[in-house]
Order: structure tokens, then sequence, then C-alpha cells
């Protein structure tokens, strides 16, 4: 069974991006980390928002 | 070794406007604080006592926690007790003369937010990339029409974001120039040449009875606005505000007016003083030029870097909701939380080597735009205005110098170069 593509995820409060592809290796995620993966009390690297707040980016 | 007191000499400075005006003695004072005093109480005469939190770490700890150190219930930016007093007098019980997003707490706050959000969002803000290019390169040839010689700050970096805001807003360029007079009154009220006019510094009340002579300038202004966008909405931003709903009702005229306000005021002033400070550090720093001409890529790392080295905004208040225990600190409820954020952003515990300009830092996690879920929602259209303009400017630049001294505004609230006198060789 094919592995579900990576996908981007887009803080609703400010906008950051997180790439599954690329993780955030400036905070130790590797590439490849999907955000189901990160821990529950992940936050925001831009402005400390939950998890949750993270929504699927649409361009 | 931390003392819970900052002595009142030290404190009253970081009160006091005309610090400000020499950043490199506020840079000074607040290393002495990160170092003695990280999270320290200052009992100034006249104000109530303030915790300083001067450290990155605890000014992200309080500032995404919304729910506990309130935005709402007391003045926002550091105000005396004559001044709370007069706040609430002019207002009928309000401890703000403005009721923008920045004065606002949970739900409302969101609320409010959420009415122009997604037109702030980088992929709503990437589509006007053209229409910013095309007022930057203006602007660009403006610069090069001046040189040798200009006052970067006076005759450039206060006008261009002032029209790429408004223009986004919808507002006339005739009253462009209206809407920087108010700004500079209300930002920097204390600042000899840019006060408002016969105001009266020495007066511990001025701050407010200016703010308040602002207010019903933009009031005055901008329910006129409301009223037009409502009969006949356009593709602006004053029509979403104007028409925005907020439980399903039309917003409250003062947090309406409030909302023209900071995007008339906060909205251009604050990336007018990081281009200003940028500008004077490409004239100052040897090689930096060079390099951003030899690597363009660089410039979006620039951009974010003077963000960090401008930081306009030097402080907001916050006030404790319940009792909290910060860095071994016990915070009681009500009491008063001072966030620098110029210390914040230069503390050594968060920033390798933090007086040194690094367009390529990276990460570079300022806190400049702030933290938390009031984090400034303009900062993708700053970025992008930031970087179009020194697209423009630097390939064509050739040579630049200060050419005199430069000078900051005298505010403790949002505070950047008034002058940057610069000596310049630009191509045509």
């Amino acid at each position: 069974m094919a592995e579900e593509p990576y996908k981007v995820w887009q803080c609703g409060v400010c906008g950051e991006l997180y790439d599954e592809a690329a993780g955030l290796p400036e905070a130790g995620i590797a590439p490849g980390t999907r955000l189901a993966d990160l821990p529950e009390d992940w936050m925001c690297p831009a402005c400390g928002s939950s998890k949750a707040d993270f929504v699927p980016y649409d361009a | 070794m931390d003392n819970l007191k900052i002595p009142v000499e030290l404190a009253a400075q970081i009160y006091n406007p005309a610090t400000f005006g020499d950043r490199n003695r506020v840079n000074e004072i607040f290393k002495i604080l990160r170092r003695d005093y990280p999270l320290s109480i200052a009992e100034v005469p006249g104000y109530d006592p303030h915790w300083i939190v001067t450290k990155y770490d605890d000014i992200r700890e309080i500032t995404r926690q919304d729910e506990l150190f309130l935005s709402s219930v007391r003045s926002k930016t550091l105000a005396s007790q004559h001044a709370e007093q007069l706040m609430r007098d002019y207002t009928g019980g309000l401890p703000h003369i403005f009721r923008t997003l920045v004065h606002m707490d949970e739900p409302e706050h969101t609320e409010y937010r959420n009415v122009t959000a997604a037109h702030f969002m980088p992929q709503a803000v990437a589509k006007l990339e053209p229409k910013v290019r095309e007022i930057a390169k203006r602007y660009a040839d403006r610069l090069a029409g001046m040189a040798p010689h200009c006052d970067f700050a006076w005759d450039l970096a206060f006008y261009y974001p002032l029209e790429v805001i408004l223009s986004v807003v919808g507002i006339p360029e005739k009253d462009h120039e209206k809407m920087l007079r108010l700004t500079q009154w209300l930002f920097t009220y204390a600042d000899p040449e840019l006060k408002r006019p016969g105001s009266n510094v020495t007066d511990p009340g001025e701050i407010i009875k200016t703010w308040d002579l602002v207010y019903a300038e933009f009031k005055d202004y901008y329910d006129k606005v409301i009223a037009d966008r409502r009969a006949h909405p356009r593709d602006d931003i004053a029509s979403v505000i104007a028409n925005g709903q907020v439980r399903g009702c039309p917003m409250e005229n003062r947090a309406a007016i409030s909302y023209f306000a900071i995007a008339s005021t906060a909205g251009h002033d604050t990336t007018s003083a990081t281009t200003g400070m940028a500008m004077w550090k490409l004239a100052e720093e040897p090689g930096l030029l060079q390099r951003l001409k030899d690597n363009p890529k660089l410039i979006a790392g620039f951009v974010e870097e003077s963000i960090r080295w401008a930081t306009p905004i030097q402080q907001f208040v916050r006030s404790a909701k319940e009792d909290y225990v910060l860095r071994g600190r016990q915070i009681k409820k009500g009491d008063l939380l001072y966030l620098s954020y110029i210390s914040g952003n230069r503390d050594e515990d968060a920033f390798e080597d933090p007086f040194t300009f690094k367009p390529d830092r990276s990460p570079n996690r300022h806190i400049g735009f702030g933290y938390g879920t009031h984090i400034c929602l303009g900062q993708h259209l700053a970025r992008l205005e930031m970087r179009c303009f020194w697209e423009e400017v630097i390939p064509r630049l050739k040579h630049l110098e200060m050419g005199g001294e430069g000078r900051m505004t005298e505010s403790e609230l949002v505070c950047g170069p008034k002058h940057v006198p610069i000596t310049f060789e630009m191509a045509a």
C-alpha cells in the first residue's frame, strides 16, 4: 500500500508553514516527520500556538 | 545575582521617552537589567509597580498565555497612574483610548482578528506583490533622484510603507500626509520634532490628551469611510473592516475606529522604523552592501535581521489574571508586567552575538512582531514591502555611507530613526 504523501500545514494564527517533508531541523525535527507524530505539546515555532491550530495549507 | 527591586534611578530611565533617543544607552540599560535584574520590580514614583520582563523566554512564556496575562483590563502600554485615570475619565471607564486588537482578550480578540485575518495570511499577501513592487520601484526611483544626499528617514522611509498600507486599506493619497501626522503625534508624542504642535510634554497627562485628540480625528475621518464602504463596498480592506461582523453584529464603534487607526499608524510606522534602521546599518556596516549585491538571496535574511535589529515596538504591558510563578518569582494576581521586546531581541541566551547584525542569522526567531495570538497581523505584508524595496534599491546602489549623524525618535513606545542622513550614488 502506497504511503500517504507528505503534507504542508499552516498555523491558523500566524501563517507559519510546517512542511512534513522538510521537518524542522532547527528544532531537531527530522525531515519526513508528520504533524501527527509531533508531540502534543509542540508549539508553532513562530507564535507558540498549539499543534491543533495547524490546518492543511491551501496555497 | 538578581535582585527583586530595580534601583529607581535605573528603572526610571526606561520610563523616559528621551532615553530611547539613544539606542546605545537603551542597549546598555537592558544589558544591566538582563544580567542583574532579569525579572524584577520597578517602583517608579507616579506609576504602579511593574515587573520588568527582560528575557526572551519569559516574554514568550507570557505572551503565549493570553488567558493568564491580560491585555484588556489595564493600559496595554506603559502609563502613569495619572494617565490611566485620564483614559478612564475620557472613555467612560475604559483603560484604553483605542480599542484595537492589541487591547483585546480572548475570545473577543480572535473574533475581531478573524474579520481581516485571511487578507493578511502569506498566500493573500503574496498576491499583493505586483502592486507593492510597483510602489517600491517608484520609491527606488525617487531615492535615485535625491542622490547624492538625502535624509533617508524623513525623505523616504516615512512615506513608502505609508503608501503601501494606505493603498491596501483604500485611503486616498491626498489623506496620506494627514495619517502620517496623526501617527507621529500618537507614537512620538514626546519627541521634540514629531510631537503634536502646542503639546506640553511636561504635563504628565499630555500623552493621553494627545491620544484622545488623535482618536477624535480618526473617528471623524473613519466614521465617514465606514458609512461610505457600507453603502458602496469595494475591493479594499476598508470595506472588509466597515462591513465586518462580530457575533453577527457590526463592530462596536470604538473598536471599528481603532481597527482603522491601527492600520493607519502601526501599519506603517513600524515598517518605516525598520526600513530606516536597515538603511542606517547598510550605510555603517563595512561590506554589508557588497555582500547583498553579490548574493541577492540574502535580502530576505537582511530584512528579517533588520526587524530584530530595529524592534520598533519597545514594550507592551500585561496584567496577571491569577498568581503565576515565572523564573522563580511569584507573580501575584493583578500584577503588571512590562515586556521589553528590545531586550528580548538582544537576549544573549536566545541569540548568538545579539549585538552583531547578521543577515544570514538562521534561525532568526526574533519577537519583533510579538508572539502568541497577538502576533502582528501585518507581519507578512511588512516583510513583503521591505523585501521588494531592498530588491529594487540594493542592485542600483553603487556607493553608500552615512552623511551625518543618525538620530532615533524619543519614544518609549514605538521607536525608530527619525534622521538617517546618507551620501550615496545610485544607478538611474
